[in-house]
């Protein structure tokens, strides 16, 4: 055992190595975000920003395209992270607990589901939009949002309906509890973990999504940050720090949540890609 | 029991009106001749398969297919191999293991229109850290403009999307690898045997089906992939990055032919379709034992 052990401490310097390589992408995301418009353009790149600057991130939120964008984006992430919570959760306990004829079929659906190309949803879901009049709305990106969310929300908090102890729910009910009394007071605030989970993974999700923006919302003042931004590179092609801000901006309350998060949000993300 | 079914009803009504139904109905336009006007004032022709087998004689399309084919097959396998890399040095006990493999994770949380516009400005011709770096070594002399170029392009969103994918991999194989016991390493010692025969001998063929597993669930999300394409070259130069997803949006919105672009969509339903039978399979085996 000592000598795996030991194996083990030797890995740590090619593990760090590793992971320096490996976040390379994301450091350069970062300084070029910091760095002078003039030291963008240096040659050879300097690799530290010299002095930082902000002016960047002051010159996207000064772009009223880009902070209108931002606040689309959070509409469409809230909207759809509260529709997404409140159709999955009751669907999820059910699915977990109760007798629902036809479980496998549904849990199967559910499954399926995930795997359809947002561009398979994003072509026809114009079409339908077009003649609902939901095309450049935010309703209509929100439904479209939730289309897939709905499904993974269900498979990340399935599991954690399912380790609720059954005597806590038994007992409720001898309380006088019915079905629905006792997934709103009891299974729900003792399954808030989950609940938290699959809250910040449907929020991150939407909050990153691009193919129903790009396809269901052709109106800029509609459109969110991620289909922006990118009109903004075929612009300015060459504006890197000012993307470079504007993609760290995007990428930040990933990353916030990630921190707090970390553990929840993969096992939750590998629970609804592999339903291990 | 009746009153349960209000706990689900919600959910599978939502899914089959926006996921189900507009998957059938783009079926359905696949047979029709829809137009933007079409979209907008309805009363599409019907065409039969028309539109099939105007899509099966383009070159255009096999070219779509096959891109998307090898993208997605090359993009696994790197991102295998990097994953495999990566569980292979965090599966081991030594201070900050969880906090280096936090930061590896970042990579695959970080939304992908990030990682596209970061790659973009990487392997950027004029600008481009990777320039930089090859220049300083000296492996290369001129600026080469990766993206611009059809080949260099395909490997250059082939290496953004296993960018991504890579810890995702990482976090399926190394729960995978953490679920081999220790003993059989501490045998293999005994008999003597190199860190390399270990690998070959114990890991790998214990690994074997999570490694398969996690192919598959690559190969499924690599294929549907839009994004991180459309982001960096948009398909070009001259189509060569041009993956079923993006031909199918631009027979759609460049070309406004909402039918043909059925056919592809239909196409890139199928595969991944044909190619998780297996999956569910095993998925249900399991569940049984």
């Amino acid at each position: 055992m000592n000598r795996l052990k030991m194996v083990g401490r030797r890995r740590m310097v090619p593990a760090a190595l590793a992971t320096v390589v490996f976040l390379i992408p994301v450091y350069w995301m970062l300084i070029t975000s910091l760095k002078q418009r003039e030291d963008v353009f240096s040659r050879p790149p300097s690799l530290i920003p010299l002095p930082p600057t902000l002016d960047s991130y002051i010159a996207a939120f000064a772009d009223a395209s880009l902070t209108r964008a931002l606040l689309n984006t959070l509409i469409i992430a809230v909207g759809t992270t509260i529709i997404t919570l409140v159709v999955a959760l009751p669907a999820s306990y059910g699915l977990a607990r109760l007798n629902i004829p036809f479980l496998p079929a549904i849990l199967m659906l559910f499954l399926v589901v995930q795997m359809v190309p947002s561009v398979n949803l994003a072509l026809p879901l114009f079409a339908l939009f077009s003649s609902a009049g939901l095309v450049n709305t935010f309703a209509g990106l929100i439904i479209a949002n939730a289309s897939l969310a709905i499904p993974l929300a269900i498979t990340i908090m399935r599991p954690y309906f399912l380790a609720v102890p059954n005597d806590v729910i038994e007992a409720a009910k001898t309380d006088g509890c019915n079905n629905f009394t006792a997934f709103l007071r009891i299974a729900l605030p003792v399954s808030s973990p989950g609940i938290v989970t699959v809250g910040v993974i449907t929020f991150l999700g939407a909050w990153g999504e691009f193919v129903f923006g790009l396809a269901l919302a052709t109106r800029e003042d509609l459109q969110p940050v991620t289909v922006v931004i990118a009109g903004l590179t075929n612009e300015f092609g060459i504006r890197w720090n000012d993307l470079m801000a504007a993609s760290t901006i995007i990428a930040l309350p990933v990353i916030i949540a990630f921190i707090f998060l970390q553990r929840y949000i993969v096992a939750g993300l590998t629970e609804g890609a592999t339903k291990s | 029991m009746s009153k349960d079914i209000w706990f689900l009803l919600p959910a599978v009504v939502f899914v089959l009106a926006t996921v189900a139904y507009p998957l059938v109905y783009n079926v359905g336009q696949s047979f029709f001749d829809v137009g933007i006007k079409e979209i907008v004032q309805g009363g599409a022709d019907f065409v039969g398969f028309d539109n099939y087998s105007d899509q099966f004689a383009r070159d255009a399309f096999w070219r779509a297919t096959g891109i998307s084919v090898l993208y997605t097959s090359a993009s696994v396998i790197l991102t295998l191999l990097v994953g495999l890399g990566l569980a292979l040095l965090f599966n081991a006990d030594f201070p900050g293991r969880n906090l280096l493999r936090a930061f590896v994770l970042a990579a695959w949380i970080l939304p992908t229109v990030v990682s596209a516009n970061l790659w973009r400005f990487i392997l950027d011709g004029t600008y481009g850290l990777f320039n930089a770096i090859l220049q300083s070594v000296g492996l290369i002399d001129d600026d080469v403009f990766w993206l611009g170029d059809p080949f260099t392009a395909l490997i250059g969103v082939t290496a953004a999307t296993s960018w991504s994918f890579a810890p995702f991999a990482m976090i399926l194989l190394l729960a995978g690898l953490q679920s081999i016991s220790p003993t059989l390493y501490e045998a293999a010692l005994i008999d003597g045997a190199s860190a390399w025969q270990q690998f070959w001998r114990v890991t790998l063929p214990i690994l074997r089906p999570v490694v398969l597993t996690t192919a598959l669930i690559c190969f499924i999300y690599t294929f549907k992939t839009f994004d991180t394409v459309f982001l960096m070259t948009g398909g070009g130069p001259g189509g060569a990055t041009t993956i079923l997803p993006i031909y199918a949006y631009d027979q759609a919105f460049t070309f406004y032919d909402f039918g043909k672009a059925a056919v592809a969509t239909t196409v890139l339903l199928i595969i991944p379709i044909m190619l998780s039978i297996p999956y569910f399979r095993s998925l249900r085996k399991e569940d049984r034992s």
